[in-house]
């Protein structure tokens, strides 16, 4: 066993390279660790943002567990991450199968795909709602009068909450997915096609066990990542659905997110003591299942 | 990834916000009374408001040449955000104004000063009652007065209701018919609501038109009255029998868009002939068809307010009175005129009087807020609205009778006011 490097020679060794890290770790300990822990600390608070705060345990928690608005937006977040990172996920992958190759038309396809990606999300947000603005001025109801139909009340009709925040997510998004996925098809030797091809395995067999399981961490990533972005979705909500001061969720709530629903609570009605409780609770909820999905992805893995 | 990081972004916000704030609460030191001064205004609302209010500040540095205001615009939709930041970490403005209720809100949490220890109280008999109501906290404190305000009327198509020979309707039982024989002469669209459509101020109109209230006068919830009953019933047979939209349209739009009748808020009145200049000469106001109970419009605006973390309190709390003078509001209304602003000066006295608004829409606004109510003052409400407002849209979109979601909505305003 070898004898412990001193503590003045590591120092000297390494000294310059920590100097320069720093920077980093101040601003890294600063505006992400000191304010992740005090907000933990919050979440058993009654803090109202202005006056000293209160420790109360459990009890925010305790108020989550009886709160039916956050029931109502777990179980929106819950339908709305399960359809847009699949629908996402599938599209992306689609794209990418479609316009893989070099030539013009595929990177001019995939340049259009991408472009949502690059584009202000604020901007984007502004632009749906005018495509669902209610009158005739609005481009779905536009298309709808082509077909003889009567103007479709968008977003004051519960029932089609969740569908177009869906849709403004799964199209802001796949291209970003597409571009993923077709760095990781690039990465797939073209021997093994090659292999499978004189043996005789049809185009859909190729696919089946050749792309796909390669495209695994690929997959993974895409996932995970749709999954975390997912049940942040913040923008669509407020500036698709909120109608005034005191309707942040739309029209019955049918759009309310979680974390709409912990800015509305900490940052209009002053209980910040339980939006954090909320993004705590969010937390959890992402950690584990992006645990879930990684561990999935490796049992899949050593099959 | 950006929306993560956007998210990220706000949970740290909110996480930072939090984490800003100072242990305690002392008292901010205030600056020597005759020394210069320079205070800073937060106005929310749009730049041309702020332009306005600028005007009465520039009018009060010539009064008082060692003090100077300047006004900034906050926008609506993060005013509120950026007020509680400022509080939390008492810096900021000396002066906000914003939503009727804020005041109250950041004064229950020591934000604010009681304007009553600065001669504010003295307002109160040149303000509208039941708006200046609205404005003081339930223990009596004076956080904040009314800066403007704000009513709704009904805006008519005149070309539209001469075609189906209707005249604007001036009661409960004129307004169905009205939409009837507007139907019959082949208008698609006869009626719909901007301001309050599928909220509870919507609902606000027609349950003080039928003699109701949210709360009784010590503050106990009622909507479980035979009042609150017929007033929902009402307002909901105009969306499911008469073909009221439940999507929102900003009302210059409906008209543009052939809507026949619109309610909707003063502040759309200035800019339709500028906006819209193919409305011109086609349109008119009318106030809002009187109920069993009476007329009753809605009331509205802004609060303005001095912050208790100002090191310029007596100077703010003067600018805010100097605010009612005539000739305050006269530089605030001149200004209005030339940038289109539907201004609505906070004294009842001069809303005709050197009026924005040409003389007939100045009367109808009169009118209306003579009649008017504001919201409920009541401990609770604030955290109810919300859920007040779910109830009255599940009897809209059929989902609840009007018995049960009044019911529901009471036991919430009943839980809040513990």
């Amino acid at each position: 066993m070898a004898s412990p490097v001193p503590l003045s020679r590591r120092l000297r060794r390494y000294g310059t390279s920590y100097a320069m890290l720093l920077p980093f770790l101040a601003l890294f300990a600063g505006f992400l660790i000191w304010p992740l822990a005090n907000s933990l600390y919050l979440s058993f608070t009654t803090f109202d943002g202005i006056n000293p705060a209160a420790f109360t345990g459990l009890d925010n928690f305790r108020l989550l567990a009886e709160d039916t608005r956050f029931h109502h937006a777990l179980s929106n977040t819950g339908l709305y991450v399960v359809a847009s990172v699949v629908l996402g996920t599938l599209l992306s992958l689609g794209l990418a199968l479609a316009f893989s190759g070099t030539g013009w038309p595929h990177r001019i396809m995939r340049t259009v795909f991408f472009l949502p990606s690059v584009t202000s999300s604020i901007a984007l947000m502004l632009m749906w709602k005018w495509v669902f603005f209610p009158s005739d001025v609005g481009l779905g109801n536009t298309i709808v009068s082509w077909f003889g139909g009567q103007a479709v009340a968008w977003l004051a009709t519960p029932g089609l909450a969740i569908p177009i925040l869906v849709l403004m997510s799964v199209w802001g998004g796949m291209g970003y997915g597409m571009v993923l996925y077709v760095a990781g098809l690039g990465a797939i030797p073209h021997e093994y096609y090659e292999a499978a091809r004189i043996d005789g395995a049809s185009t859909w067999r190729q696919f089946r066990h050749i792309t796909l399981p390669l495209l695994r961490p690929v997959t993974t990533y895409v996932v995970v990542t749709g999954l975390i972005g997912a049940f942040q979705v913040f923008e669509a909500v407020y500036i698709v659905f909120q109608t005034g001061a005191n309707n942040v969720g739309g029209v019955l709530d049918s759009g309310l997110m979680i974390v709409p629903y912990l800015y509305d609570q900490g940052f209009t009605h002053f209980r910040l003591g339980y939006a954090s409780a909320i993004a705590w609770v969010l937390f959890l909820v992402i950690f584990v299942l992006s645990l879930v999905n990684l561990r999935v992805g490796r049992a899949m893995k050593e099959l | 990834m950006r929306r993560t990081m956007a998210a990220c972004s706000t949970i740290l916000l909110a996480v930072l916000s939090a984490a800003c704030a100072t242990s305690g609460q002392t008292q901010t030191e205030q600056a020597a009374q005759n020394a210069p001064a320079t205070l800073s205004f937060w106005s929310t609302g749009g730049d041309d408001e702020t332009a306005t209010f600028q005007k009465a500040a520039d009018l009060y540095h010539q009064k008082h040449p060692n003090v100077t205001i300047k006004v900034q615009t906050l926008a609506w939709s993060d005013a509120y955000a950026k007020l509680l930041a400022a509080a939390t970490s008492r810096s900021g403005p000396d002066i906000i104004s914003g939503g009727m209720t804020w005041t109250i809100q950041f004064g229950a949490r020591g934000a604010m000063v009681d304007l009553r220890k600065h001669g504010g109280d003295a307002l109160k008999a040149q303000a509208l009652p039941a708006q200046w109501e609205s404005a003081v906290s339930p223990d009596g404190s004076v956080f904040g007065v009314p800066l403007d305000m704000s009513t709704m009327t009904l805006y008519y198509r005149t070309d539209l209701l001469e075609k189906a020979d209707v005249e604007p309707p001036r009661t409960w039982e004129e307004l169905p018919e009205a939409i009837d024989r507007l139907k019959a002469a082949g208008v698609k669209k006869p009626y719909s609501q901007d301001w309050g459509n599928l909220d509870w101020i919507g609902y606000f109109n027609y349950l003080y038109q039928a003699g109701g209230s949210f709360y009784t006068s010590d503050c106990k919830p009622s909507l479980d009255t035979p009042q609150a009953e017929r007033a929902l019933k009402y307002w909901v047979d105009l969306y499911r029998e008469h073909g009221a939209p439940t999507a929102t349209v900003e009302g210059s739009d409906a008209l543009d868009t052939g809507t026949a009748m619109v309610v909707a808020g003063n502040w759309i009145a200035k800019g339709i002939d500028l906006n819209k200049p193919k409305l011109k000469g086609k349109w008119a106001m009318a106030t809002l068809p009187a109920g069993p109970a009476g007329p009753t419009t809605f009331i509205g605006g802004r609060a303005i307010g001095v912050t208790s973390f100002s090191k310029h309190i007596r100077t703010a709390a003067d600018f805010v009175t100097f605010l009612y003078s005539d000739e305050a509001i006269a530089a605030i209304s001149d200004e209005a005129k030339k940038r289109n602003i539907s201004y609505i000066p906070p004294r009842p006295d001069k809303i005709v009087d050197g009026s924005v608004f040409t003389p007939e829409q100045a009367q109808v606004f009169e009118s209306a807020i003579r009649t008017g109510k504001a919201a409920p003052g009541c401990p609770g409400w604030d955290e109810s609205a919300s859920d007040v407002a779910k109830q009255l849209q599940s009897v809209i979109l059929g989902k609840a009778d009007v018995r049960t979601a009044l019911a529901e909505a009471a036991e919430v305003m009943e839980r809040n006011a513990r």
